[in-house]
């Protein structure tokens, strides 16, 4: 960043004392612009332009999942502040595997137990998820604290924009099966407020349900908020001019979304 | 502790005392050799369940501890606010609530096929024998107790259907007609009115079996009684000062007789009452009623306040597949999968809707409809007296309107002004709904 050609030096106004016209020995301040004298711009006594960068990270992502990750530079923060407080949903795909349950519900975890599941048929998965959604989504008009009996409240919940805006526990607002290969099986699930180990969790909970067991292999957020995998860099474009482009390419969709959202 | 007590498992197993951690080989074969349990047998099928809800202080929801506690630090619970399971011996087919009562009916061949609950001053459970005094029966029924129909061939004949009204009940059977028991002070038991006659604790249970044809389904109003036959013609007796006999007078009729107005000729596919007013849906998707019309029912053809005549309402919203009709609101569904409403009260769009001559469609983004879930579909709609229920295919229970004492199961006792979804552990078959209790079938998940 230091190496590209910085911004052209500002030329100063200055008041200068020149002599006033009609002679008389008065002194009047004129406004001139003067380029600033070669002592100020060089680099070898400014030093360089960026010392230091504040880099923020958005939503966290731990250790064993993977996926899109947003981080703010310098202004981007506030910004972070702000796409935090819209409470957009993020989206993950979420692997799963039948037959076994570990003590912290993914597959490298110590093995608790072992169970059948040759009896699981995709329609009852899908019953399942379709119980979840139902109790989230009664927790997702709950947790949006307005008052039920108010014309409001039923506009917003005709159009689905029903949400906490405020703190609350996870919630899931959508959630369906996209693979179902025994003993596999993949979900696509569309969350609020939640950790990756809550989604293990509800692998865990998916299992126990279905009168077997089940460990989450893999969690990958494919969505955050207006940012998608297709705007995420993956680790070979991790250079400054993919970073500026990318930059470039959201701002417009995260002001717009600030803007509906937060007015 | 799991993980602590796993590894001092394995470390057992390998002959391990103490040491280095066990290698990803050796908890790979520890994994193999881990015993495998099984949780869901061969047979393993989805188990039907009754739930109830509601007022309970009536016995009408079937429990006993609510009203009369088992522990004398318990206190008797008036409400049940949300769905609480009710045991029953046998599979419920069919059920049904009145005021303060209960009925439900299995399609078995045991000799035992109908059970009543709670209210039972008008006999309109049949009659109980109390146990305290054999001479005289019960007024309040706090359990499922057997009811015992005159059949004449109790081991073949089965109940399809039962329907209750304020203080009178209806059990339809496959071959031997119709029973009917409770209050007939307007005929609404399709008999001869009495005069003076002492309901309570009579053993009086009426066959009704003169019809053009076998009677399919059986409906009850407030007050009055609804018969739809096999060949499309519906008959009706009971009470009739609004209309809702539908016989072109306003007064009793003590024998089901048959309707004519502009049902006469059209096939009726379904009926529904719950209050003063009918609706009747035509197999090519066409809307009669009759009945009471003060509050805008049917202003949609008339501004008259009652109509006892059956008259076509010229809706344009689609071939409608069932209607169901509440004490001041309908709702009807088309073949679509949408959901109208129209009358007065709460209707379900938001409190600014109070009330509307022409129907109105509640958005299916209410009931769970999305981009994302695009094939949910309402199934079907039910009525209480100042409630909707709709049921989605998903098996999923969406309530709406006045909340009286808890019978919506949402858990508030709040009104509940548009769709909202009742937790039920399973998937939701049927539904019932009375004046201040609910009561569903449910089938268990896996």
């Amino acid at each position: 960043l230091n190496a590209m050609p910085g911004r052209a030096p500002r030329q100063q106004i200055r008041f200068l004392p020149t002599p006033a016209p009609g002679g008389g020995g008065a002194v009047e301040l004129v406004a001139a612009k003067v380029p600033p004298g070669s002592i100020t711009v060089s680099l070898a006594v400014r030093g360089p332009r960026f010392r230091k960068l504040k880099i923020g990270a958005g939503h966290r992502l731990d250790v064993k999942a993977s996926g899109v990750f947003v981080l703010g530079i310098g202004h981007g923060n506030k910004l972070l502040t702000d796409l935090y407080n819209c409470h957009l949903t993020k989206v993950y795909t979420v692997g799963g595997l039948f037959g076994k349950a570990t003590d912290d519900f993914s597959d490298t975890g110590n093995l608790v137990e072992k169970t059948t599941f040759d009896h699981i048929t995709r329609e009852k998965l899908e019953r399942i998820l379709a119980v979840i959604q139902g109790t989230n989504q009664k927790a997702l008009l709950m947790y949006s604290n307005i008052d039920m009996k108010t014309q409001e409240a039923y506009e917003l919940a005709v159009k689905g924009l029903l949400r906490p805006m405020g703190k609350s526990p996870p919630i899931i607002t959508a959630i369906r099966c996209l693979q179902f290969a025994l003993p596999e099986f993949q979900l696509e699930i569309h969350c609020l407020h939640e950790t990756q180990q809550y989604l293990r969790k509800m692998v865990h909970e998916i299992g126990l349900e279905l009168k077997s067991s089940a460990v989450c292999t893999q969690v990958r957020r494919i969505r955050d908020g207006v940012f998608t995998l297709d705007d995420a860099l993956p680790r070979t474009q991790w250079n400054l001019q993919s970073i500026q482009e990318a930059i470039r390419n959201c701002q417009l969709r995260v002001e717009t979304e600030l803007e509906k959202t937060l007015g | 502790a799991m993980a602590g007590v796993v590894r001092r498992l394995l470390r057992r197993g390998l002959g391990v005392t103490a040491g280095p951690p066990p290698s990803t080989r050796q908890l790979r074969e520890a994994e193999e050799a881990a015993p495998v349990f099984q949780y869901a047998g061969k047979a393993a099928k989805r188990k039907d369940r009754v739930f109830v809800w509601g007022f309970s202080y009536s016995g009408a929801l079937g429990v006993p501890s609510f009203v009369r506690p088992d522990a004398s630090w318990k206190k008797p619970r008036r409400i049940q606010p949300t769905p609480y399971r009710l045991e029953t011996e046998e599979k419920i087919s069919s059920a049904a609530c009145g005021y303060g009562f209960t009925l439900l009916a299995s399609k078995t061949r045991d000799i035992t096929k109908v059970w009543g609950t709670g209210l039972n001053k008008d006999s309109q459970l049949g009659f109980q024998r109390s146990r305290r005094d054999q001479t005289r029966g019960y007024e309040y029924v706090l359990e499922p107790s057997p009811i015992p129909l005159p059949l004449e061939k109790p081991q073949e004949t089965r109940v399809l259907q039962v329907s209750c009204g304020r203080a009178h009940s209806l059990v339809l059977t496959d071959s031997e007609g119709v029973f009917t028991m409770g209050n007939n002070s307007y005929g609404q038991c399709g008999r001869k009115v009495v005069e003076d006659e002492i309901y309570s604790g009579s053993h009086l249970i009426h066959q009704l079996k003169e019809f053009d044809s076998r009677v399919v389904q059986v409906v009850c109003g407030q007050d009055h009684s609804l018969f739809r036959t096999k060949k499309g013609t519906v008959y009706a007796c009971g009470w009739g000062a609004d209309g809702q006999t539908g016989l072109g007078h306003y007064n009793i009729t003590s024998v089901p007789t048959k309707l004519h107005g502009d049902i006469a000729g059209v096939n009726i596919i379904q009926v529904s009452s719950c209050g003063d007013c009918c609706l009747a849906v035509s197999d090519e998707g066409d809307v009669f009623g009759w009945g009471n019309s003060e509050y805008l029912q049917l202003a949609s053809v008339t501004e008259a306040t009652q109509v006892n005549v059956p008259r076509h309402l010229p809706f344009k919203i689609g071939k409608v597949k069932e209607a169901a009709c509440g004490g001041t609101g309908n709702i009807v569904l088309t073949e679509e999968g949408n959901v109208f409403v129209w009358g007065y009260g709460i209707l379900g769009k938001g409190p600014n809707l109070v009330e509307t001559a022409v129907p109105e469609m509640i958005p299916p983004s209410l009931f769970g409809w999305s981009d994302f879930s695009p094939d949910i579909r309402v199934a079907h709609v039910r009525c209480g007296l100042s409630q909707f229920a709709a049921l989605t295919n998903r098996g999923e229970l969406f309530v709406w309107g006045k909340n009286l004492r808890g019978c919506l199961g949402t858990g508030r006792m709040e009104d509940q002004y548009f769709p909202w979804r009742v937790t039920v552990p399973g998937e939701v078959v049927d539904v019932a709904c009375g004046v201040d209790h609910m009561v569903s079938l449910v089938r268990s998940f896996t």
